[in-house]
């Protein structure tokens, strides 16, 4: 009876799920951990810098420009944040790794002008507290025999 | 476009880009009651001049545009571009490096298999359950990826010469603990939807495509496998260490809808193999050779194929001595299925109502053929 | 004289507070008075009709009905969810969405409602109302407690469901035409054929239940079942039956009309506002009273053993119980099975459940003429 067994094996199969939890990341009150190699927003170290200018020409959307910064001779990349495609192009050619990633990846602004980051801006990074104020704790997933389960890494 | 004029007593209907479930197409439908008489696809609706760009952009940087072209496997198509590259070019990949791309590749075939079976299950009326079970276990290989190469789903992992980054600490564990798991829910998936009594129905005998019409008419991918061509350029061939691991081509007889799922369902496990091979045996050495930010390319022309899990796309490459590619002609695959798709309505009979079930066992991605 | 003035002035100032005062204890104080001494046949027809009044306004009358549209469309976003592995409402009312489903009917509420230009104002407008109400009058025929029927047809009360439940067909195409689309139309026709293909093996099935127990009377049949429930000798008419609840309450598997359309949502596409809400809401109405039947008939009513002490109120709780254990296994069947096309759905009613509808008939017959049962 093959057909019976297509009938009522599906319906055996979900009915378990009910009792599942659900595999959902509650933002803004939860957050993953991200890899270590997540390409998110850069970090420009002013001290590494030289001013070379290869992350301008490598990279593929001509998202940087070297600009003047405050307080720090020479030029330093001003990245836009509108174009930039997060390729990662940049971070890996610069001979001096003086641009790094980070895991913010919360840029959403009102005015398309805030986009654009200069390096002063670039060079510090907020916590994850003060860009996300809500946020609770930090959660990574882990595979059991029949789910994937999200457990807590840290509280905030 | 110029549509063909309208037979009396015949309707039609406009399965426009605000349908949803149509996808970012257009399709014309000339319809009898509730038989399609006659498919037109009119596409171009997401053009976007990739192949323009890339004549403006260097081979390294030219990457970036060509993976966005399809969006759940952009591996398979960066690796196109990179082998074409690197012919142009006339460099040398180490082996570990093959090995790493292979692997990569293969999960990204994963991915897009997961994608197109939630979205057939979508098409048969069932409630987005199965479609949202893949999304979460795409989840799995989601983070994979994301450890191995930094992101989601724009991985930019291939260069010519080899790969980014090597692979990190304790990778190949958790690979084969998430390649156990997905083995699991693989076989719950089998029992639960694709042995489901009104699945079948929904699929079975469904827009039938026989061997000889799809040769001739130029099918490819899981489509071609579907009605028993063993035609796989994996094992044709063979590029990225594919030569070394052992697979099977799949290929069913029945030419349906429910032929093109298994096949896809069938691959998604042949993949798993891959991937543990390649965790186990993966040999040591560099994973890079140094190739030129800024290099140029001897005038020529170079032809490149990879299997997507579309099909099979091609890159023709033609190069002017500069730092740009002269020109570069993309063949993709969901182009030559959707030609397919058209004629469909001569060569069997498909009713209304299973048109969404039809075009998404074809499982086109329109961003593909309209590049 | 002024000081007079003054005086009264100052009185009518600072006593102004005080006249209120006096006046709202006056009103209140004569107002029971006045209540009691109403109509004298106002208090002593709402005495005589307390029951029948309690049965149409709270069980099952209006009160149930409404709540169990509210709980149903709750609890099916939320049980669905949780099958498909996410949250569902969450924000809305305390992190479990139970304030979700009051915010989407007063959006319903505000927004406006759009009659097309060419459509027929009276049948458009109208019709959404006797979309729920018909499916709540056959409700009304299903007993809670031998006592404890809203309107006792006595012998008449399984005919009449069925009379009244065959009129259901009548109203989705009397609106896919007052809406003067083609595919509204189109939508109306498909719901007459599958209304229909289903209609005629219930028919046949609740005919061998009231042969077997051996009257019409709701009530009786639910008496007879004290033993054995009718499901276990009557098992096809069980699955028979099953089935046409699914698809006379428009389901998945079985939603053919609603989704299947190259337009949207079929006969209901047109309507907008409070207008939709209704149609929404018809779709739990008819599946409320369809389940309930079903229970009535195969699964032994009202019957169970006596927990409460007085048998009106164990016999209200059991019938609720199946209820709802029988709610959770259609709504889950919703992410278990695909949808059929319509032309399967059809031949399913037609060349199926028919012959078996009818063998069951034959089956019923051999066992009261052998005595059996």
């Amino acid at each position: 009876m093959s057909l019976l067994k297509k009938l009522f094996k599906p319906f055996l199969i979900v009915a378990p799920y009910v009792l599942r939890n659900s595999q959902t990341v509650a933002y803004p009150d939860e957050r993953l951990v991200f890899a270590e190699r997540f390409r998110g927003r850069h970090k420009l170290h002013f001290d590494r810098c030289i001013g070379c200018g290869t992350c301008a020409r490598v990279c593929p959307d001509n998202s940087i420009v070297l600009v003047e910064a405050e307080g720090h001779e020479g030029k330093y990349p001003q990245i836009d944040y509108g174009t930039c495609s997060l390729c990662g192009y940049c971070v890996e050619f610069c001979p001096k790794a003086a641009l790094e990633f980070t895991d913010l990846v919360e840029f959403s602004t009102r005015d398309a002008s805030e986009l654009v980051y200069s390096p002063e801006r670039l060079a510090e990074v907020p916590s994850i507290k003060e860009v996300v104020p809500r946020l609770k704790r930090r959660i990574e997933p882990y595979l059991t025999k029949t789910e994937m389960k999200y457990r807590k890494v840290e509280d905030l | 476009m110029t549509e063909p004029e309208i037979k009396p007593d015949i309707m039609r209907i406009s399965w426009g880009p605000q349908h949803p479930m149509s996808g970012q197409t257009r399709i014309l439908l000339d319809v009898d009651g509730e038989k399609v008489h006659r498919i037109i696809a009119d596409l171009g609706f997401t053009h976007r001049g990739i192949e323009k760009i890339l004549e403006n952009r260097t081979f390294l940087k030219g990457i970036i545009p060509i993976e966005r072209m399809v969006m759940v496997d952009t591996a398979n198509i960066g690796l196109g571009y990179v082998l074409a590259i690197e012919e142009a070019l006339g460099v040398e990949v180490p082996e570990r490096a093959n090995w790493i791309r292979s692997m990569l590749c293969e999960m990204t075939r994963i991915n897009s298999h997961l994608y197109a079976f939630g979205l057939q299950a979508e098409a048969t009326g069932y409630f987005p359950a199965v479609f949202l079970w893949t999304t979460i276990d795409r989840e799995v290989l989601l983070d994979l990826m994301e450890k191995l190469t930094g992101a989601r789903w724009s991985y930019n992992f291939f260069l010519p010469g080899g790969v980014h980054h090597d692979l990190p600490e304790g990778f190949q564990e958790e690979v084969l603990e998430g390649v156990d798991y997905l083995r699991r829910r693989f076989q719950q998936y089998w029992d639960a939807m694709v042995e489901n009594a009104t699945f079948e129905m929904r699929c079975k005998g469904v827009a039938v495509l026989k061997k000889e019409d799809a040769i001739r008419l130029g099918a490819t991918g899981p489509v071609l496998r579907g009605s028993g061509v063993d035609m796989d350029v994996r094992k044709d061939e063979p590029y990225a260490a594919y030569g070394d691991l052992d697979f099977k081509v799949i290929t069913e007889t029945a030419g349906d809808s429910m032929a093109r799922l298994k096949v896809r369902f069938h691959e998604i496990e042949q993949s798993l193999n891959i991937i543990e091979q390649v965790a186990n045996e993966i040999p040591g050495g560099p994973v890079k050779t140094r190739v030129p930010l800024f290099a140029r390319a001897k005038p020529g022309e170079v032809f490149s194929r990879v299997e997507t899990p579309r099909g099979e796309m091609g890159i023709h490459l033609f190069t002017d001595g500069g730092m740009n590619p002269y020109r570069v002609k993309i063949n993709s695959p969901t182009l030559r299925n959707m030609y397919v798709f058209e004629r469909l309505a001569e060569l069997d009979e498909i009713l209304v109502a299973d048109l969404t079930v039809v075009i998404n066992s074809i499982d086109p991605w329109y961003l593909d053929s309209d590049r | 004289m002024f000081t007079t003035l003054w005086n009264w002035l100052v009185n009518a100032l600072f006593g102004l507070p005080g006249a209120i005062w006096r006046f709202a204890v006056g009103f209140l104080t004569w107002l029971p008075g006045a209540l009691l001494r109403l109509p004298g046949w106002l208090w002593r027809f709402l005495w005589i009709n307390f029951k029948p009044l309690m049965q149409i306004l709270i069980l099952p009358g209006l009160a149930f009905i409404l709540v169990f549209a509210i709980i149903a469309v709750w609890f099916e976003r939320k049980f669905l969810a949780r099958a498909m592995l996410r949250v569902g409402p969450y924000y809305c009312g305390k992190r479990a969405g139970l304030l979700q489903v009051f915010a989407d009917f007063l959006k319903l509420f505000m927004k406006e409602i759009i009659i097309p230009y060419d459509a027929e104002r009276a049948f458009f407008t109208m019709m959404p109302v006797l979309v729920p109400t018909l499916p709540a009058l056959a409700l009304v025929l299903i007993p809670f407690d031998q006592n404890w029927v809203l309107f006792d047809a006595g012998s008449l009360s399984l005919p009449m469901f069925f009379a009244i439940a065959g009129l259901a067909p009548l109203i989705p195409i009397f609106t896919g035409w007052a809406a003067n689309n083609k595919y509204t139309a189109i939508g109306g026709f498909r719901v007459a054929f599958l209304y229909i293909s289903a209609e005629i093996p219930l028919v046949i099935c609740a005919a061998a239940v009231a042969i077997m127990a051996g009257s019409f009377d709701l009530v009786k049949i639910v008496e007879a079942q004290r033993d054995m429930w009718f499901a276990v000798p009557q098992f096809i008419g069980f699955v028979i039956f099953f089935l046409g609840v699914i698809i006379e309450a428009e389901r998945t598997p079985f939603d053919v009309p609603t989704a299947e359309t190259e337009l949207v949502l079929g006969w209901r596409t047109e309507f907008s506002g409070i207008l939709f809400g209704f149609t929404m809401m018809a779709e739990y109405v008819a599946f409320q009273a369809w389940a309930l039947l079903f229970i009535t008939l195969y699964l032994g009513g009202f019957n169970g053993p006596d927990i409460f002490g007085s048998t009106m109120y164990s016999h209200i709780f059991w019938l609720l119980l199946k209820f709802a254990i029988l709610v959770p296994i259609i709504i889950l069947l919703r992410c278990v099975f695909p949808r059929l096309r319509l032309d399967q759905t059809l031949r399913l009613g037609w060349y199926y459940l028919t012959p078996l509808a009818v063998l069951n008939l034959f089956i019923v017959l051999a066992l009261k003429l052998w005595g059996v049962a």
